[in-house]
């Protein structure tokens, strides 16, 4: 069954044509990836899907129904979670906080005005159990902002994951980790996404071919190929763009 | 019970009773300058709400003062049978009408543009009062009649008395200030405070950022709606000095001398801004600039507000931490 389905998508920052007519479709329980050089619009095709830009053209459908224009909070809400590629968190709050902000939104408790948060035990064992999935326990009281960098990765992905969501988006995961924390990290997104369907944007390869069941290539705003791995690898017009000749 | 417990509950009670024996003990000018200090302490608060912790800086905050101070001021005179804790809640609730269509115009902007629309809006209401004479008899301000107040079992309360309308304040402000203590324990509490730290995470994590910052200009508004009507009350008279840019500072001035990280900051900065201005103020007629040269002071060298100095190590004693400063 198709999750998104984006028709003729295109976008263009004040004459600058940045995604041109991009038809993509993503299936349920499958990993996808979208790679392509800098440039290509990937992180803008991010944006779009999850409501941050709105596209100058083109439909996009999650689940049949018409979410173009549609605001980021609502985007959320049914369903679609992101992370992104510069740590996005809440660095004056503890790890526990940072995560109950996700729980609370994720209850439809977001204009609760008559009930104790901190009281609340079905928030704190929600969160209790997130933490515990991406290894945050024992720094539930940190602050955000004193975590290594490699923990705010996770907690980046603590709060992506907190909404159980029927999308994950990821957006450059593994930037900016040792060779050593990515392999890390790739392990822990094949274990906490597992029969979910995920969409992520990548530079590394070996992180993109471990991980995607379908990759879709973009050069220049528009999609060269999309297919399983060992296709995208044999692809003439892939080599020339992005892998290199070689 | 630890002593993380047992410094507030003691200290609380400590200042509940202080509170309480100041109309019996202190000569009638302090019942005056208490007086003030605890509503403006709930205006200062409610400011707060907005700028510590919904993260945006209302330059017209005296809007909503004044909304409710002239709302209250007009009730009195006109429909004096309703009695005053009616009117005094329909101009706590006149505030938070105030504040959601206010915040409705403002929230869409951000930052200095934020402020800037507040001020817009204050100066328009600021003129109403000026220009509608007819009703509100512009800069020469109107006088009020204070209706007594009946209580089940001590009878007619006369408002005439420095003493009750004392009590009358300490119960309402207390309340308010509790009413916005509450608040920020709830999630939609949460919620603002979450806006505040990173509008772009909220939002992609559901929070409806615009609706939010609509909610907690509502909120402040009733708060600073029901201090301006406790200000009518008290004073006996309501003129634009209650609307007016002056009083957007003043509550300005007090939230940063204060301290905007702790719930409390704003009160102890009511207080010690008033006491300071009467002190000074007996002194010399050109006490804003010893006032000022204070400001520069603890904008410079004092960065969390004076509530700062209160801290002793890891025990702050009586100051409630305010899950602003997390």
């Amino acid at each position: 069954m198709t999750i998104v389905k984006l028709k003729n998508i295109s976008k263009d920052f004040s004459g600058l044509q940045v995604l041109v007519g991009i038809t993509l479709e993503i299936l349920e329980g499958e990993c996808h990836a979208i790679i392509g050089p800098n440039g290509a619009g990937k992180s803008t095709l991010f944006n779009i899907i999850t409501g941050l830009y709105r596209p100058s053209g083109g439909k996009i459908f999650f689940l049949d129904k018409d979410i173009t224009n549609w605001s980021a909070h609502k985007i959320a809400r049914l369903g679609i979670s992101r992370s992104f590629q510069i740590t996005n968190i809440f660095p004056k709050m503890t790890v526990f906080e940072n995560v109950r902000n996700a729980i609370v939104s994720k209850f439809n408790r977001r204009f609760d005005w008559v009930s104790l948060l901190n009281k609340d035990k079905k928030i704190g064992e929600e969160c209790d159990r997130i933490m515990n999935l991406l290894v945050l326990i024992d720094k539930k009281d940190v602050p955000a902002s004193e975590l290594s960098y490699g923990a705010q990765r996770q907690l980046e992905m603590a709060l992506t994951l907190a909404r159980d969501p029927l999308l994950i988006m990821l957006d450059e995961p593994t930037a900016g980790l040792t060779a050593d924390e990515t392999r890390k990290a790739v392990q822990m997104i094949k274990q906490v996404t597992k029969g979910k369907t995920l969409l992520i944007v990548e530079h590394d390869m070996e992180v993109v071919f471990s991980l995607a069941d379908r990759i879709t290539v973009l050069n220049y705003g528009e999609v060269l190929a999309t297919g399983a791995p060992a296709e995208i690898r044999e692809n003439e017009k892939v080599k020339m763009a992005y892998l290199g000749r070689g | 019970m630890n002593l993380h417990r047992t410094y507030p509950i003691a200290g609380g009670i400590l200042v509940a009773i202080f509170l309480l024996v100041i109309p019996q003990t202190l000569p009638i000018l302090l019942i005056h300058l208490s007086t003030e200090i605890l509503y403006f302490a709930l205006f200062a608060v409610s400011f707060n709400l907005v700028f510590g912790y919904g993260g945006l800086l209302p330059f017209g905050h005296a809007a909503l003062f004044g909304i409710g101070a002239y709302t209250a001021g007009l009730l009195f005179n006109h429909l004096p049978q309703l009695s005053i804790l009616p009117i005094l809640l329909i101009a706590a609730l006149s505030g938070l009408v105030a504040g959601f269509l206010i915040g409705l115009f403002c929230v869409r902007l951000s930052g200095p543009y934020f402020s800037l629309a507040s001020l817009a809006f204050q100066m328009f209401f600021f003129a109403v009062a000026l220009k509608w004479r007819s009703v509100t008899h512009g800069s020469d301000g109107m006088g009020i009649t204070r209706p007594g107040l009946y209580l089940p079992l001590l009878g007619s309360l006369p408002m005439g008395e420095v003493q009750n309308l004392y009590y009358i304040t300490l119960v309402l402000v207390a309340l308010g200030i509790f009413t916005c203590y509450f608040f920020l324990k709830t999630p939609l509490g949460n919620s603002v405070v979450c806006m505040r730290e990173n509008e772009i995470r909220a939002s992609f994590l559901g929070y409806d950022i615009f609706l939010t910052k609509i909610t907690v200009l509502a909120v402040s508004g009733m708060l600073a709606g029901l201090a301006g009507g406790l200000f009518a009350l008290f004073q006996g008279f309501v003129s634009t000095t209650c609307i007016d840019v002056n009083m957007s500072l003043i509550v300005l001035l007090m939230v940063v001398i204060g301290g905007t990280d702790y719930f409390l900051g704003p009160v102890i900065g009511a207080a010690f801004y008033l006491i300071f201005q009467d002190w000074l103020s007996g002194m010399t007629r050109h006490w804003w600039l010893f006032m000022g040269i204070f400001f520069v002071f603890v904008v410079l060298y004092l960065e969390g507000g004076i509530i700062e100095l209160f801290k002793f190590g890891k025990i702050r004693l009586w100051i409630s931490k305010s899950g602003n400063k997390t």
